[in-house]
């Protein structure tokens, strides 16, 4: 059961963490942000907060799975884990690009 | 004892009832499979038919052949039909049929869970086609957006049998995928690690958890909108603080990974195959293993690429058309993996070769014109024309029936046992790539000059007319075609000549046996030392009949299998499988009296039918376990293992973890929607907020603290071989406590008044569900306690009992801080 959490881990983080940002992005627009006293400089900064957050924890997971501690036993595991959290690093990375480059709310 | 002996005694002991009781009380994985694909393609030639009328009246403009009304109920029957009627049952068909055999085993995990899924399935398929031909069947479309589906747009019955019918039909797919991932994780044969796993079982493994959590949304997305036209909550009524656009995500949320879901096993068919046909095996497992829980992961990321046309701001469209661009990246890999085990082997043309090259030229056009869609403008164009319908029937026909065809002539002979010998095949093979591409090749054509889709006829003098005609023509010649296909099948099963054992000279598992197989499939569980074993030992098939293998001797007299390590394929235990039962489509009869009761407003039907289900299923567990310790049984000569049912994780347990895993992403749907209402929709806030107080926030947390102590005292005392009394009685009162404490939430709260209303209801309503299903349980293992079946040794039901509890405490607490929380709050 460890082996299957150390191989579908690092997708469903990206999974998680991309869902998040993304309804992070919506109450920021809704009205609800606005009633909360918060304008949409802080509404970047939190995305920006956001996908720093979800980056590092993504390199945080790649570098636990090369150590002894978390690594598996089994090659093939630890390989296919290995891949795909550089998979999953790769994804967090490409999708939360919007956050630096596109407006908010338009 | 001689193989034929062991064959006679494994026969007499898993064989399906003779004659035509054999059909309802079977639990065979054998009989379960063909009967999946046979009722798929039934479904699947009814679809067709459909399909044809669609062409014939849209091959003229102006056309009189159908009224608007029956026209909108035949395309939305139609896709329908394929998508949820064939493309999954034959999905599921397949998977039972194979993966026992492919594993190194006897049966699937759950073989009644099986066959109540099968029925499930047949008897609310049913019910739409009965819908159909009552010319009262749905008419909203396939994806059933309200406010065209709810009882504004459609006031009449039609939605309903939707929403009600397929979430019937959507129980088989989730029995069919909790079964399929515990017999992937524990039901291979001993030494079968997870590196020398068929990669068939890898795809499978990945669909059947994507089914796991997406089909949740869908069917939670399905119960809040017959909740809202059969008792007015208004989840997707806008003046109500509802938002249509709620239905849109669930739907979604479901509908892409849908897609993967479906293309996932067709890809499990080529990697399986294309080597095969290759005469080599096949290149980067490794890497085709990543790219298939890679495709099934990023699949979940795209949804919104569906709703590029609803407003969205530009952030969350850069979003999902990045994640769409992604999943190319994986897609890809596999293409590139397939390439190159052609380039490495040498290619015979033999007739399922034929159909995976099919694959390759129409899949990928469907591939470069998703790549269009996902490109924001271009989807703003062409949203809702011919085109999308021709894009995505170039993605499920070339992605997904030209693999399942060439899976269908691959396997025929294992199937049938016999060899093909009449060659309609081949001529059916062109006629229906030749007619396919005619036809959608053509709707491109006429969605990119602005035809829309769902829409009876069009105007003459729109440059539409010749095009129509010309993709109509393609399609009767398709339709011709796989009428031959099954003219070819049912020819070749019923009288050509008996064929060899391994046709293909494959390596893998399904092939090591007699063909057509025998009801146990191997009369001994072989020991695996690589990915491919028939090849790599041509001798394994005789030392498996000889009872050479694990489980060699009948002579206890019971269906017995093996479990594995998950990782290791060590093995772990042996388990003793049920026998023939009609008890699953008794149960699931009176499951379809809960639909029926709902559809037809006979509200009264709906809890007895409920009783009945509740009742059924103690009666389906009781007959599982012993009232004796048994001990340690020889799995082969000399090594002996735990019983199933004396162990602290047996198949149940990890049944219910799987299951509970797709309850636990309807409950996450249910709270993305109730923040997606209070972020998004208008008229919120609500004119009031739900106020705990302090009773019933004490009781919940109160009520949970003592359902989760009391089953751990339980099975403390229990291993202690100590009274276990006080810790079920706590167990008990704990369930009733948080029940209580729901029930408060619903008390003087109108569900008609407000979206947030009908959300604390279902929030409240989902606790009292899950508290009461935890309550039963916890009587159930007292009475089964006092019954002699539960003891420190046989502990298993208990750990069950405990996993539901500790759910059902730490679920409720979640959903019922959702209610509250805004009310404290404000």
């Amino acid at each position: 059961m460890t082996d299957i959490l150390r191989i579908s881990g690092p997708l469903t983080l990206w999974l998680t963490a991309f869902s998040a940002v993304y309804g992070l992005q919506g109450l920021i627009c809704s009205p609800r942000w606005a009633e909360a006293g918060l304008d949409l400089a802080a509404g970047r900064m939190a995305l920006a907060l956001a996908a720093s957050l979800v980056l590092g924890l993504q390199v945080a997971f790649l570098l636990a799975l090369r150590t002894t501690r978390f690594a598996s036993c089994s090659g093939f595991v630890r390989t296919l884990s290995l891949g795909l959290s550089t998979v999953a690093l790769v994804a967090s990375a490409w999708t939360l690009i919007p956050v630096a480059t596109t407006s908010a709310c338009l | 004892m001689t193989a034929l002996r062991l064959h006679r005694e494994l026969t007499r002991i898993w064989a399906s009832e003779p004659g035509w009781k054999g059909w309802f009380t079977t639990v065979n994985h054998n009989d379960l499979g063909r009967m999946f694909i046979v009722a798929s393609i039934v479904f699947f030639v009814i679809g067709g038919v459909l399909a044809m009328l669609i062409r014939a009246q849209l091959a003229s403009p102006r056309s009189a052949f159908m009224a608007p009304e029956t026209y909108a109920q035949v395309f939305t029957m139609h896709g329908t039909i394929m998508m949820f009627l064939f493309a999954i049952p034959l999905i599921e068909g397949v998977a039972v049929y194979l993966l026992p055999k492919m594993l190194g085993t006897r049966d699937l995990a759950f073989p009644r869970l099986t066959a109540y899924g099968f029925w499930c399935y047949v008897l609310g398929g049913s019910l739409l086609i009965l819908s159909l031909l009552l010319g009262i069947a749905p008419d909203s479309g396939w994806f059933m957006y309200p406010p065209l589906s709810s009882t504004l747009g459609s006031p009449g019955i039609n939605s309903d049998f939707w929403l009600l019918g397929i979430t019937f039909v959507e129980i088989s797919a989730i029995s069919a995928a909790v079964e399929i991932t515990v017999t992937i994780l524990r039901y291979r044969a001993p030494g079968m690690s997870l590196d020398r796993m068929p990669v068939y079982a890898w795809y499978i493994l990945v669909v059947a958890v994507m089914i796991l959590t997406g089909f949740p949304p869908m069917i939670l997305g399905s119960i809040l909108l017959e909740l809202e036209r059969a008792f007015g909550m208004p989840f997707f009524q806008v003046e109500n603080g509802g938002d249509s656009l709620l239905w849109q995500h669930l739907f979604w949320l479901f509908g892409h990974p849908e897609v993967y879901i479906i293309f996932l096993p067709a890809a499990a068919v080529i990697s399986t195959i294309l080597p095969v046909m290759a005469r080599t095996t096949l290149l980067g497992y490794g890497w085709v293993v990543a790219a298939a829980v890679s495709l099934g992961v990023l699949s979940f990321g795209i949804w919104v690429h569906h709703m590029f046309t609803t407003g969205i701001p530009h952030m969350g469209l850069a979003f999902f058309s990045a994640a769409s661009t992604l999943v190319a990246v994986p897609t890809a890999v596999q293409i590139f993996a397939w390439i190159g085990t052609l380039w490495k082997g040498r290619p015979e043309l033999h007739l399922p070769m034929l159909w995976i090259l099919a694959f390759f030229a129409t899949f990928v056009i469907g591939g470069l014109t998703g790549v269009m869609v996902a490109v924001v403008p271009f989807d703003w164009q062409v949203h809702d024309t011919h085109f999308v319908v021709a894009h995505l029937h170039y993605v499920l026909v070339g992605g997904f029936v030209f693999p399942m065809l060439a899976a269908l002539y691959y396997w025929l002979p294992h199937v049938t046992g016999r060899r093909r010998f009449f060659k309609l095949g081949e001529t059916a093979f062109w006629l229906i790539m030749v007619g396919f591409h005619i036809t959608f090749l053509a709707v491109h054509w006429a969605g990119l000059l602005g035809q829309r889709r769902r829409t009876h006829t069009y105007d003459e003098g729109q440059g539409w007319e010749i095009i129509n005609l010309i993709a109509s023509i393609g399609g009767f010649v398709t339709a011709i075609g796989f009428a031959l296909v099954i003219l070819d099948i049912v020819v070749n099963a019923a009288v050509a000549v008996r064929g060899s054992r391994d046709p293909w000279q494959a390596g893998t598992l399904e092939w090591a046996m007699p063909t057509p197989p025998a009801a146990y499939n191997f009369a001994s569980l072989p020991e695996i030392r690589s990915r491919d074993p028939l090849r790599d030992d041509p001798a394994l098939p005789v030392r498996i009949a000889r009872g050479e293998g694990w489980l060699g001797d009948a002579s206890r007299g019971r269906r017995e299998s093996l479990t594995v390590a998950t990782a290791t394929g060590e093995p772990a235990q042996v388990v003793v499988l049920p026998g023939n039962t009609g008890l699953p489509l008794l149960m699931a009869v009176t499951t379809g009296g809960i639909f029926v009761g709902m559809l037809l407003k006979l509200y009264w039907l709906v809890p007895l039918a409920a009783l009945g289900v509740a009742t059924l299923a103690a009666r389906w567990a009781w007959g599982l376990g012993a009232t004796r310790d048994e001990g340690p049984v020889e799995g082969r000569p000399g090594l002996v293992l735990a019983l199933a049912s004396e162990s602290v994780d047996p198949p149940g347990w990890w049944g219910s973890l799987f299951l509970l895993l797709a309850d636990a992403t309807l409950l996450g749907s249910l709270l993305f929607g109730y923040a997606f209402l209070w972020t998004v929709a208008p008229n919120w806030p609500p004119p009031t907020w739900a106020e705990p107080g302090l009773l019933a926030p004490s009781l919940a947390l109160v009520g949970a603290a003592l359902s989760v102590t009391g089953i751990q005292l339980a099975d403390l005392r229990l291993r202690q071989e100590r009274g276990p009394w006080l810790g079920f009685l706590l167990g008990l009162a704990g369930s009733v406590a948080l029940a209580l404490a729901a029930g408060m939430v619903l008390l003087g709260t109108d569900p008609t008044a407000h979206a947030y209303n009908a959300t604390l209801w279902v929030l409240g309503g989902f606790v009292v569900l899950h508290a009461g299903l935890a309550g039963l349980m916890t009587l159930y293992l007292t009475c089964r306690y006092a019954a002699g079946f539960v003891t420190g040794r046989r502990i298993g039901e208990a750990r069950i009992v405990r996993l539901w509890t500790d759910y059902a405490a730490g679920t409720g607490l979640l959903a019922l801080a959702a209610a509250w929380l805004p009310g404290a709050v404000a």
